[in-house]
């Protein structure tokens, strides 16, 4: 009995091509590929689907090079840090003070030279606010209407400190 | 099998980084029946193969933007399927059922076969279908990576070269990995062979 040889082996093995899976199995397969595709991109968080959005937007500039994920996410990452800079910026205190000295009717800061508005000097009620200008009413509305941000006024006596004669 | 033209896959391929879809169905239409039978030989079971199969193009879409082309699509391709199936196969352990692809009337049309048949050799009719069985049985007990090489190169008719750029080992590990294998398959088929009752 002859044994099995190389040749043998290979032609055994060549004769496996012909095993094929059932027929119309290839024709349906591109079908089939398309409704898993569709099945997955449902499945996908939106993050992804926007990061990939800005790859192929990236990849239409011709900036191959920026379609990589590391760039796309540190891209992202940039532009959250400004727009969260912008959103909670605070207003620049030492600016919004002077803004209000200098606006007629508005509620006035002390310098440190004012011994008057000094927490530190003699107590509230024997302060005397005299001819400090007061805010008006109508610098309300218009503050209202110009909605300008909120400033908050440094070294001024709150408004439940004021003695009686305070006024607005 | 003869490798396809890598200028007409080139075009696909650059059309289809260019957003054109229709361009990677061409890929997958192209490439189908021929990965097909790659994983299929690795597994020897239709429904992985199946499975397999949609993933590594699906794998192969997402990754397209990637490829730069320093190899042919065609060794890309292959690449990603046989690692795919590996990675799977390593997972799947020894725990699996064959579900073998039922032989194609065109055998019958194959020279090989009529070779086997017809004239004086260890081989004859009778005995293919058993034998053809007992080689499936003897394919699952080489390795997995045994398999692949012996996958590639006698069913698939891949040259050692691009075989070893497809699994990135040089030419010597490929032929000493076929030499083995080929050892091996004959050694069981021999023992079939004198104790068929097994």
């Amino acid at each position: 009995m002859e044994n099995f040889d190389d040749k043998d082996i290979a032609t055994l093995l060549r004769l496996k091509r012909h095993e094929q899976p059932p027929p119309g199995y290839f024709d349906n397969f591109l079908h089939e590929f398309h409704r898993r595709q569709r099945a997955e991109l449902l499945r996908q968080p939106v993050w992804r689907i926007a990061l990939q959005r800005a790859q192929d937007y990236m990849f239409q500039l011709n900036v191959p090079a920026l379609t990589s994920y590391p760039v796309a996410a540190a891209a992202i990452l940039v532009c959250a840090a400004v727009l969260s800079l912008k959103v909670y910026q605070a207003p620049d205190a030492q600016t919004v003070a002077t803004a209000v000295v200098q606006q007629p009717g508005a509620i006035a800061v002390s310098s440190p030279a004012n011994a008057a508005w000094n927490l530190s000097s003699s107590p509230i009620s024997a302060r005397d606010i005299g001819s400090m200008p007061v805010r008006t009413s109508s610098d309300n509305m218009q503050t209202h209407r110009l909605a300008t941000p909120p400033r908050y006024v440094l070294d001024s006596t709150p408004v439940s400190y004021e003695p009686a004669s305070f006024r607005f | 099998m003869e490798q396809p033209r890598s200028d007409e896959d080139q075009q696909l391929v650059a059309r289809t980084q260019e957003g054109d879809v229709a361009a990677f169905d061409q890929l997958v239409v192209k490439y189908t029946p021929r990965l097909y039978g790659l994983v299929y030989n690795m597994t020897s079971n239709h429904e992985d193969t199946n499975d397999l199969l949609q993933d590594v193009f699906s794998k192969a879409y997402k990754s397209i933007r990637g490829f730069r082309g320093k190899s042919s699509f065609y060794t890309w391709i292959h690449s990603i399927a046989v690692n795919m199936t590996l990675n799977f196969l390593k997972k799947r352990g020894r725990r699996f059922n064959l579900s073998l692809d039922d032989v194609d009337a065109s055998v019958h049309n194959d020279k090989e076969f009529l070779e086997l048949t017809q004239t004086s050799s260890p081989v004859r009719e009778a005995d293919l279908s058993e034998l053809q069985v007992r080689l499936n049985e003897a394919m699952m007990k080489l390795s997995d990576e045994h398999r692949a090489v012996v996958t590639m190169f006698h069913i698939q008719g891949m040259p050692h070269a691009e075989i070893s750029k497809i699994l990135r080992v040089s030419e010597g590990t490929v032929r000493s990995r076929l030499f083995y294998a080929n050892r091996q398959l004959q050694n069981y088929l021999d023992e079939f062979r004198k104790n068929p009752v097994s």
